[in-house]
């Protein structure tokens, strides 16, 4: 097989890399989103039970959970296709940082925002999502591309759950052909070439944002 | 909207669920702010200590005094911004409960203007002003921009109403923060010194524009360390000291007999 060959073999597993990573981003934004404000606004148990929902997403291992949630679970008669466990599993664990992300940016406003909305009567949901979350999501979007390229990254684990992404391509020619040195300098160079991007795509974001302070005229 | 396209310089009614709270006094509507016996600690630093105020409809107090003394804590207990401890505020009439629901109806008729102007970043100085009319009062945007436009144009900036708070002076932001407050027609204005945080160059921009609202006779509780103002504008002067009210007087007597030699001390400070 020559290089060419080797690469196109690899992006035969592109779509559910690709599958993958979008599905995972249908968990991990909403998940960011709703329990980082959920921290943020939240104080006592309420708060705690929060916190401890995304600390289990977010320290638990990767790789375990996907075991946990692809072997394990059939024995409890929960039998969840590969592709949603992947999806899940490495969504929840981005989301989890994420929305941790979420919360410093909304706890990183200067409280003069909040009073001088609240004063001017503005009920708490309105002052959360006209004023709180604009400014924060605004500053948070550098972090929120470092999060989709490790998504994009991570998915490279789900390959242990019998899915035929880039990485299980490659690992079955490198072991039909017995070149390991070419399919997976291949494969390093595959990542990078969808990788590489969404970083160019995250540097002009963070210009763009950078360049104008303002965002909009309207609301 | 009259005649000639300016929205109505009405005061709007104090809104009758506030002062519903109240069926065993009825509500005096006369007392824009009142505060009786209030008690505020900030853990066990006894911030304000038995304070009792009343802010007459159409008058101008203003609050002066060191820091740390307490002023600015009491101007922000008068919109709910502090709880506090002890004691009552009333506006209009109605007793602050900490009812959220209550307080942002009480919120929508106080007026507040902060010494960093907190203006939204995110927004244009249209934006800014039109937020709180069609979210929370719910007018057209186009009635929106009229009354918007009206009051940039009474604080002398309508021609910056497209851009955005950072690409203006320190005094544009603050006669943008004024406009805000004033779009929601309230019944009394809070300042909690709107000049402190300005160059030298720019506070008279903004007491003028004081000076004009007190002069059509807004209602106003300031915190300012502007004599000039208080001489000009306020018919009464509080000041506070360590959590207290030391002296209340009209300006003439405040700058010219105070009662107490606490006043006298800041004075000489304050006017070498």
């Amino acid at each position: 097989m020559t290089t060419v060959e080797i690469f196109v073999g690899i992006f035969e597993g592109f779509r559910v890399t690709a599958t993958v990573t979008a599905l995972g981003l249908l968990y991990a934004v909403p998940f960011a989103l709703v329990f980082g404000v959920a921290q943020y606004l939240t104080k006592g148990m309420a708060r705690l039970a929060i916190t401890a929902v995304i600390e289990f997403w977010r320290s638990s291992a990767v790789i375990i959970l996907l075991f946990v949630f692809y072997y394990v679970l059939p024995v409890i008669d929960i039998q969840l296709p590969a592709i949603t466990v992947a999806a899940m599993v490495l969504g929840l664990n981005a989301g989890g940082y994420g929305s941790q992300a979420v919360r410093a940016g909304l706890q990183s406003l200067d409280r003069g925002q909040f009073e001088a909305a609240a004063a001017l009567g503005l009920p708490r949901r309105h002052i959360l999502a006209l004023i709180e979350l604009p400014q924060a999501l605004t500053r948070m979007a550098p972090t929120f591309i470092n999060q989709l390229i490790q998504l994009i990254k991570g998915t490279a684990l789900v390959s242990l759950v019998t899915l035929t992404d880039m990485t299980f391509r490659a690992k079955e020619i490198a072991e039909s052909e017995y070149n390991p040195v070419g399919v997976y300098t291949s494969l390093l160079l595959a990542y990078f070439v969808i990788c590489y991007p969404v970083t160019v795509f995250g540097r002009w974001v963070e210009q763009r944002i950078g360049g104008r302070k303002g965002l909009t005229n309207e609301f | 909207m009259n005649s000639d396209g300016q929205p109505m310089r009405q005061t709007a009614p104090w809104p009758v669920e506030i002062s519903q709270h109240h069926s065993a006094h009825p509500p005096d509507r006369t007392v824009a702010v009142e505060a009786a016996a209030l008690n505020k600690w900030f853990g066990s630093f006894h911030a304000l200590k038995d304070i009792n105020l009343a802010v007459p409809q159409g008058s101008r107090i203003v609050i002066c005094g060191p820091s740390g003394s307490g002023k600015s804590t009491l101007i922000r207990c008068a919109n709910g911004l502090e709880t506090f401890q002890g004691g009552t505020i009333r506006i209009g009439g109605a007793e602050l409960t900490g009812d959220e629901k209550q307080l942002q109806k009480i919120r929508r008729t106080v007026g507040m203007v902060f010494q960093q102007f907190n203006l939204f970043p995110h927004l244009t100085v249209m934006a800014n002003c039109t937020l709180a009319l069609r979210r929370v009062l719910g007018k057209s945007r186009s009635e929106a921009v009229g009354i918007a436009v009206h009051y940039l144009e009474r604080v002398r900036i309508p021609e910056q109403a497209h851009k955005y708070p950072a690409q203006l002076s320190g005094g544009q932001q603050q006669r943008v923060a004024i406009a805000r407050a004033l779009c929601m027609n309230p019944r009394i204005m809070l300042f909690d010194e709107p000049t402190s945080s300005l160059d030298p160059e720019m506070v008279k921009e903004v007491l003028d524009v004081m000076i004009d609202l007190a002069a059509d006779g807004m209602t106003m509780l300031c915190v300012t360390h502007e004599m000039g103002f208080a001489r000009e504008a306020a018919d009464q002067v509080v000041f506070m000291d360590q959590g207290r009210i030391v002296e209340t007087a009209s300006p003439a007597t405040f700058f010219a007999a105070p009662s107490q030699e606490r006043t006298r001390l800041f004075l000489n400070k304050m006017l070498r």
